[in-house]
């Protein structure tokens, strides 16, 4: 067990990273990704304030489903939180934030309910009253299906309530691996139950060791590492995730003047020949000057070599030759297009 | 956890076999167990003398690095290249085929300074 933005999380389970990584890949596995945070925001107010207070437009999608999203730093347009949002009911949003921002979007969002005006507008943090896990991989519908074919039904970014043993399951098609899957709020009550019936069901449960990888191979921002102070969506190449012509939100002017100079760093994926891992703070070189330092580095079991995630001065393209400082040895490394394994 | 009573154990977590004057190291079952699925096996190069302590090689898993200290200075003569392709072997037979190199000693009765398996036991469990 590791703590991880407050609380206490599995790195592993018996089987290893590895093997639940490629179980992954392969076959189906389930993570307790209860840490998420659940924000609920409902009222008559709940979608303006979330439209003003997010870079995504909530108009391009209906109740049932979901979006993933940025919260920007109104003065600098830097990345505070990434968020998926699950639209439940037609005034009421499950706003999913990383474990340690749940207060800092809790607050953003009550912020901007007062801004929008008059209509009204509650922001509860409901995460102690749930769980979440994610049930991913090319077999987590077969398996789940055996626990709810309900749930093993929605469809990918779709959102629906779902009755199972004596409640009612929030469950999406989303997830953070680059595999098919849903995820599942569950009444903490009956987290338990249901944690049981999907090992029973023959998925195996992963921690936050696979979790990293899985979300490394498929190109994934983590917070903290590829979005966080100082990082904007475009230079995360997550430009799509911000709707410019949806009316105000924060951070949207500090963004307009970085779209009109261009961003001066762009994230960047890159492949080593060996095993050896790149690692989080190795200096990125091209013909011996620093260009950028690793964000996220690791040895990619799908891919047998070591991938690592970057950010780059614009000039540094796919097929550019560089090279890694991995604690003093100069590892050559290669500019590919991203995600390093792509989605089935 | 596995101790085998037969070798000695550094306060670093490598073991070490005395074998016809040499000595073959790894890593205990209890570091393999805190460093995760090792992926990255960094090998010294056969020939090289190494002092008491420093360096020899480099052990990565998917969740972190750490360095393998020598348990008595001397000169590397074999290399377990077997983990090149393999460095899961560390995690999956630490004390036979997960070796990582066998040291010539330059004073063979510098193994009696390290940790017999009983010692490791109130090391790691004191921990």
């Amino acid at each position: 067990m590791v703590p991880f933005g407050g609380w206490e999380m599995p790195l592993s389970y018996p089987d290893g990273t590895l093997a639940e990584h490629r179980a992954c890949r392969h076959g189906a596995v389930v993570f307790d990704v209860s840490h998420l945070g659940t924000v609920r925001v409902s009222g008559p107010g709940a979608f303006a304030a979330l439209q003003r207070a997010l870079t995504n437009d909530l108009s391009r999608i209906d109740p049932g489903r979901a979006q993933y999203t940025h919260l920007l730093d109104p003065d600098d347009g830097s990345v505070l939180d990434d968020i998926i949002v699950w639209w439940v009911d037609p005034e009421s949003f499950d706003v999913m934030p990383n474990a340690s921002n749940t207060a800092r979007v809790t607050e953003a969002l009550a912020q901007e309910a007062a801004a929008a005006g008059t209509a009204e507008v509650d922001a509860t943090d409901v995460t102690g009253e749930r769980a979440v896990v994610a049930v991913q991989g090319p077999l987590a519908r077969e398996r789940l299906a055996a626990v709810s074919p309900e749930a093993a039904a929605v469809s990918r970014f779709t959102v629906a309530r779902v009755p199972w043993g004596g409640t009612v399951l929030t469950v999406a098609g989303t997830g953070y691996t680059g595999e098919d899957g849903v995820e599942l709020a569950v009444p903490a009550d009956h987290a338990t139950a249901l944690w049981d019936a999907l090992l029973a069901a023959g998925v195996l449960p992963a921690g936050l060791g696979a979790r990293d990888t899985l979300r490394l191979e498929a190109g994934l921002p983590l917070h903290g590492h590829e979005l966080g102070p100082g990082i904007t969506p475009l230079q995360a190449n997550l430009a799509w995730v911000v709707a410019w012509d949806k009316g105000p939100f924060r951070g949207r002017d500090a963004l307009v003047a970085e779209r009109e100079q261009g961003p001066v760093r762009r994230l960047r994926g890159l492949v080593t020949d060996g095993r050896r891992p790149p690692r989080e703070g190795s200096p990125v070189r091209r013909r011996g000057t620093d260009i950028g330092e690793v964000t996220s580095g690791n040895f990619s079991p799908e891919l047998g070599h070591g991938v690592a995630l970057a950010f780059l001065p614009p000039d540094a393209v796919e097929g550019d030759e560089l090279t890694i400082d991995v604690r003093g040895s100069e590892l050559p490394t290669r500019v590919v297009a991203l995600p390093f394994v792509k989605k089935r | 956890m596995h101790l085998p009573d037969d070798l000695r154990y550094s306060s670093d977590h490598e073991w070490v076999r005395l074998e016809d004057g040499k000595v073959r190291i790894g890593i205990t079952d209890y570091a393999q167990d805190a460093l995760g699925d090792v992926v990255y096996v960094e090998m010294p190069e056969i020939g090289a003398q190494l002092e008491a302590s420093a360096k020899v090689s480099e052990v990565e898993s998917t969740k972190s690095v750490s360095d393998i200290y020598a348990p008595v200075a001397g000169r590397v003569v074999a290399v377990n290249s077997d983990l090149a392709d393999s460095p899961e072997r560390l995690n999956d037979d630490p004390y036979g085929e997960g070796w990582i190199c066998v040291i010539e000693p330059d004073d063979p009765s510098a193994l009696d300074a390290l940790l017999d398996a009983e010692a490791y036991r109130r090391l790691i469990e004191g921990s």
